[in-house]
């Protein structure tokens, strides 16, 4: 079984390295043998993760562990590159093999003829090589090279559509949060180091869900913390919240999957991962639950008043999402691995089905015989009207996010970076050997 | 006069790929008879360093090296010219002062220390860095900045032969390099200009090499010198498809908004795009090992060093990512200038550094092996055995 897990995380990374390099080479396949391999690449994932499955079932649900050594070393510092699938890590593995099929078999006729077919799939398996890997990690230092992987190819495939100046500028928004949320992974890897490694299975003793604590861990409640901040910002929860409207620029089958089922609930992966770290400290406890909350209700707002279809389902995700922080912080784990998959596959559906909402809608409606009432308008009469027409608003402004984070990150830091570069009007280089516009080198 | 130790041969290997790198890519209006002679007197300069057994020899390969810019060859500017001749007579100065005045060792080492930081463009000597960057021939200027000569002199000459003082000194360097990573990556976020942008972003990723081999850990060390490797390639690809950019259009020189080439020129994209991202640690590529490496020498040097390496790594990401999507994307073909992709030797030449820089980046431990015996002997000089 090691051999397979090892196969099953290998596999994407193997296929996105082979049509690199035919790419690099000059030549680019043809659609039809691109989408026929990597339809046959996800048929042999599928029937291997679930192969592993049933033999994990079969033996008691133990986790299956692969050592393949050290990566790289130097002076006492070492690498460890170590896969495991256990309780946590499998329902994932499942979940991106299957529904990155599913969503890569319906790119087939949606990416169609546009002019990076072949860049979408390459992406794709780029992206399910850096899933599985953060999800089968065995540590921390591998998680996060997974981490990392997700979170590029993620944003570029929010920049898909090159030709147009939003979704490039909303790609470059989401690449900022993430790379700042993720100082806090680096940082927590470095306190895990402190304390001499950052192995699960010699961090964490037990089998997951009934983790606690190894004599290994430094600061954990630190740790912890650092964590929770980077699973937010993967994840869309408290100040990192106004990220995930603007990654809906990219094309629906990528929003599907990144944003419906596996990028946004990395964070809770993650957090579930640290579930221990997170339960050493109260403080830190009551902080997800209140940080889950909170974003849970700002996004339920946010969704009930945005007019457009997918971001009004981007809302919906964070909203659920932070229902899932919440979980973990109360401690319910397994409900919240429940709840991370059931999302994952009704929200991916639903991602899928955007582009013919409104047919949708009308079929439904006319089935019922006529108009369904809105959820929740029971409890919108409640309010009286000038609170409505606030939360109205703050839901039309989202909370306010964009102004706030306007004004109290972005003008001062691009501030002080014109300050100290030197940047107001000096800057026009000499083009001392400039060439006339499309003028060629040769 | 001179020697070939593990050292200085994998220096002059690394260096003569970059060199062949950047002749192979220079547009033709590059190799005049200036561009020429810039490109010929910094390899023979830097090879003549490498290679030197003492220090007289090292300083007429480093002035050799410095003599274009000094000179003007590439592009005359005052700033740039008078930190070359500083930086060489203050190398001249120490290398005096070393063999008349062998008691003089912490006038040797300021002499000596100075002359790094100015080569390096280390706070507060970057600016000539950014005048280069801006207003001479980029190629040249690049080849200058990352054969990493001052870094060469650091561990090759300044340490083994005063590691009393180095020993003392070296943790102020360290947060010195830092600052001016930090300093430089926060100056970069908002900078319109190309070359200044990759100016800037060349300072504070190199300033990690000092940084890393200030704090005197092994795997500071390890992660410095494999650095030097990341930060010479990927910003080597980086300058040569910038500059390839710049002979096929004007609008790259101050781009008012996204210029869209990515739709003609869908390779120099990727190459670029993976220059920059191993720049900046992608995992997979060899800025990773790199940078983990760094970041776990640092905070065990000092957790306050910890935490500014993986501030000014982010930040120098999302500048990466901006210039590359400034360059690159957010425009129709139609309203693109039409310039071609990537030609031939251009196409070898940045395949042959992505392949290098992913390689390598796969496989660490073959690097690292040829970095320990050097990060060993240092190690042992700094320790005074």
């Amino acid at each position: 079984m090691e051999t397979l897990l090892l196969g099953i995380v290998a596999a994407p990374g193997a296929v996105f390295l082979f049509l690199a390099l035919l790419w690099l080479a000059g030549f680019t396949p043809p659609e039809r043998f691109v989408a026929g391999f990597t339809g046959a690449v996800y048929v042999l994932l599928t029937a291997a993760s679930l192969w592993l499955a049933a033999w994990m079932i079969r033996e008691g649900g133990g986790p299956v562990h692969v050592s393949l050594g050290q990566w790289y070393q130097a002076g006492d510092y070492h690498f460890p590159l170590s896969l495991a699938a256990d309780r946590l890590s499998l329902p994932m593995i499942l979940l991106v093999v299957v529904l990155t099929g599913i969503v890569g078999s319906f790119s087939v006729r949606y990416v169609h003829r546009e002019r990076g077919f072949f860049r979408f799939f390459a992406l794709l398996h780029l992206f399910t090589f850096g899933a599985l890997l953060a999800f089968s990690a065995g540590s921390y230092d591998l998680m996060f090279a997974g981490w990392e992987l997700l979170g590029i190819t993620s944003v570029l495939l929010v920049a898909f559509f090159d030709e147009r100046r939003e979704p490039v500028r909303n790609a470059l928004r989401i690449f900022a949060t993430y790379r700042t949320a993720d100082i806090g992974f680096l940082l927590a890897m470095f306190v895990l180091h402190s304390g001499g490694t950052t192995v699960f299975s010699a961090l964490f003793s037990g089998q997951w869900p009934d983790q606690s604590l190894g004599g290994n861990t430094a600061s954990p409640a630190l740790a912890g913390l650092l964590l929770f901040i980077t699973a937010s910002g993967k994840s869309a929860q408290g100040p990192f919240l106004g990220w995930l409207p603007r990654a809906m620029e990219g094309p629906t089958p990528s929003s599907s999957i990144f944003y419906g089922a596996i990028s946004i609930h990395a964070g809770a992966y993650l957090l579930l991962r640290s579930e221990p770290l997170i339960r050493s400290s109260a403080e830190l406890r009551a902080a997800v639950v209140v940080v889950g909350l909170a974003t849970a209700f700002l996004a339920t707002v946010a969704h009930r008043v945005v007019p457009d279809a997918k971001v009004s389902l981007a809302y919906a995700a964070m909203a659920q999402v932070g229902v899932i922080f919440a979980e973990t912080g109360l401690g319910f784990t397994r409900l919240a691995v429940f709840h991370l998959m059931g999302h994952a596959v009704v929200r991916t559906m639903q991602f899928l089905r955007s582009p013919s909402m409104l047919h949708d809608y009308h079929r439904v409606h006319a089935a019922a015989g006529g108009q369904i009432p809105r959820t929740g308008a029971q409890i919108e009469t409640l309010l009286n009207e000038s609170l409505r027409t606030w939360l109205y608003r703050f839901g039309l402004e989202r909370g306010f996010y964009d102004a706030w984070l306007e004004r109290l990150v972005l003008v001062p830091v691009s501030g002080l970076s014109r300050f100290l570069g030197g940047s107001r009007g000096t800057l026009r280089p000499q083009a001392p050997e400039a060439a006339a516009p499309g003028e060629s080198q040769e | 006069m001179f020697t070939l130790g593990l050292l200085p041969l994998v220096s002059i290997a690394s260096f003569l790929a970059l060199w062949a790198l950047a002749a192979a890519a220079a547009p033709n209006r590059d190799l005049d008879r200036p561009g020429r002679l810039s490109l010929a007197c910094l390899l023979a300069g830097t090879l003549i360093a490498y290679a030197a057994a003492s220090l007289p020899v090292f300083l007429a390969g480093w002035a050799l090296s410095a003599a274009p810019h000094a000179l003007g060859l590439p592009g005359p500017r005052r700033g740039v010219q008078s930190a070359q001749i500083a930086s060489t007579a203050l190398l001249a100065m120490g290398t005096l002062l070393l063999e008349a005045l062998p008691g003089a060792r912490s006038a040797v080492f300021a002499c000596l220390m100075a002359a790094v930081l100015l080569r390096k463009g280390i706070f507060p000597f970057h600016s000539w860095v950014l005048d280069a960057f801006g207003n001479t021939s980029l190629l040249p200027v690049n080849l200058l900045l990352h054969s990493h000569l001052g870094g060469y002199l650091l561990i090759r000459f300044v340490i083994p032969l005063m590691p009393d003082i180095a020993n003392q000194a070296l943790p102020f360097v360290s947060v010195l390099a830092l600052f001016t990573a930090v300093f430089m990556a926060i100056a970069a976020l908002a900078e319109p200009v190309p070359r200044r942008t990759l100016g800037m972003l060349g300072v504070s990723q190199a300033s990690f090499i000092l940084a890393g081999l200030g704090n005197g850990t092994q795997e500071g060390i390890t992660g410095a010198l494999l650095h030097w490797w990341t930060v010479a390639f990927a910003m080597s690809g980086l300058c040569a498809v910038y500059r390839s950019l710049e002979a096929r259009s004007t609008t790259v020189f101050a781009p008012r908004g996204h210029l869209g080439f990515g739709v003609r020129a869908p390779r120099l994209a990727v190459y670029f795009a993976v220059c920059g991202l191993t720049l900046v640690g992608l995992p997979g590529t060899l800025g990773f090992a790199a940078e983990d490496l760094l970041f776990h020498g640092a905070l065990l040097a000092s957790p306050l060093l910890g935490v500014a390496l993986p501030l000014a790594t982010a930040l120098n990401a999302i500048t990466v990512f901006r210039l590359f999507s400034t360059l690159f994307l957010g425009k129709r073909a139609i309203h693109t200038t039409p310039i071609p992709d990537a030609r031939l030797r251009e196409r070898l030449a940045l395949s042959a550094v992505v392949l290098l820089l992913i390689g390598s980046g796969l496989a660490p431990g073959v690097m690292i092996a040829l970095r320990t015996p050097s990060t060993l002997q240092l190690m042992q000089s700094l320790s005074g055995r």
